[in-house]
């Protein structure tokens, strides 16, 4: 029964081929890689959605202890994924647009795009919409860690950016920079 | 290329609002900042009174209320902070209900201008003029009918009435409303459960 659906203590879904040792090594054939690659793109998205995780490190594949724990490694059938393998996954998903290099100029960490940063900013527009802060002055701080929580909560600042640069390109947002740091405005404008 | 121009422009008053909630968010951020250390002294004092070293565990506590002395402190900051804040917010918000104000009162006097006292008086005497000229018409043409005429028309009128009088008055034969509670044959249960049948399909 090891080639089973596993639910994590908190809440995720994996999927079966998570059971599967060979899924957990880099394979010599493209063809198969390709997949697991793939495979493994799908279940890192789904479980940072789940998890509200916004950065992947090629780190969390060496330490255990962090919060990836769940997916890179699979003590049932003593697996775990391994950093080079890890780092391969991140090149791809990367290529992919489905998460980018921050900071960027390295390739040992990423931002995860489980919501493109298109969707981002809707997100935003909506929660500013719907809270009454259009034409109000928001400081970044603001928007990630507002009194009350909001799906933006503990969003990461350079995925906020580039949210915020979706919305002035369309003309319903405005950056105010001021000498301590940046503030943004939102318009009710564009669509 | 059309969005820097749909913006709005960025005042000295936006800079300051900004300016000051990026203190108020610093103060937040020192706060949860005290907290974090807060905690920790609480469980060094917790640890080393365990371990039963008393006199390190007060100086933990002493550091922990030193503190929680800031800590207050930048309470009382923020709550300044946020006050301003809201006021300034506020005091726009007073604006803008200013300008919208005065738009409507600008608006209310362009009205006004075309419709002055004494043109509506004089639109009123002009209509009074020309109820009184319809009037006229009317009489003249009434009166253009001759006596005879209007004999004609009265004789007319009565005839009418006669005939109105005149017309028989037919008896209608009714029937009358049944006096015996209806009863139900064989025949017309066979009918109602088919009338139910149908209902439910």
């Amino acid at each position: 029964m090891a080639h089973s659906p596993q639910t994590t203590p908190s809440g995720f879904l994996l999927p079966s081929i998570h059971s599967a040792p060979p899924f957990f090594t880099e394979q010599p054939n493209p063809n198969t890689q390709a997949q697991h690659t793939e495979q493994w793109t799908r279940i890192i998205l789904t479980y940072a959605r789940h998890k509200r995780l916004f950065v992947l490190r090629v780190e969390d594949a060496a330490v255990p202890g962090g919060d990836w724990d769940e997916v890179l490694r699979n003590e049932r059938i003593n697996r775990r994924m391994l950093p080079s393998h890890l780092s391969s996954i991140l090149a791809s998903m990367v290529s992919k647009n489905l998460a980018v290099y921050e900071p960027p100029k390295q390739i040992h960490a990423v931002l995860l795009y489980w919501r493109l940063p298109e969707e981002w900013a809707d997100v935003l527009h909506s929660w500013a919409t719907a809270t009454g802060q259009l034409n109000t002055i928001l400081t970044y701080y603001e928007i990630t860690d507002p009194p009350v929580p909001s799906p933006l909560s503990n969003m990461p600042l350079p995925l906020l950016r580039r949210a915020i640069n979706v919305l002035t390109r369309s003309g319903r947002a405005q950056i105010i920079g001021v000498a301590d740091g940046e503030g943004v405005r939102l318009f009710a404008g564009g669509k | 290329m059309g969005s820097s121009q749909s913006t709005q422009k960025i005042t000295a008053q936006d800079r300051a609002i900004l300016d000051l909630k990026l203190q108020r968010d610093k103060l937040k951020q020192y706060q949860k900042k005290i907290q974090g250390v807060l905690d920790r002294e609480q469980e060094i004092a917790k640890s080393h009174l365990a371990a039963g070293r008393k006199d390190r565990a007060v100086i933990a506590l002493r550091r922990r209320k030193y503190q929680q002395s800031l800590l207050l402190k930048t309470d009382g900051q923020l709550e300044n902070l946020e006050q301003l804040v809201s006021t300034i917010e506020f005091s726009l918000v007073e604006v803008s209900v200013l300008h919208g104000l005065k738009q409507g009162n600008e608006v209310l006097k362009e009205i006004h201008k075309e419709m002055s006292i004494e043109s509506v008086e004089k639109l009123m005497e002009e209509t009074q003029e020309a109820r009184e000229y319809q009037r006229e018409v009317g009489d003249l043409l009434a009166n253009q009918l001759t006596l005879d005429e209007e004999d004609a028309v009265q004789a007319e009128l009565r005839e009418l009435q006669a005939q109105a009088v005149r017309l028989p008055i037919v008896q209608v034969e009714l029937p009358s409303a049944p006096t015996t509670q209806p009863v139900v044959s064989e025949g017309d249960q066979c009918a109602v459960a088919l009338l139910h049948f149908l209902i439910r399909c």
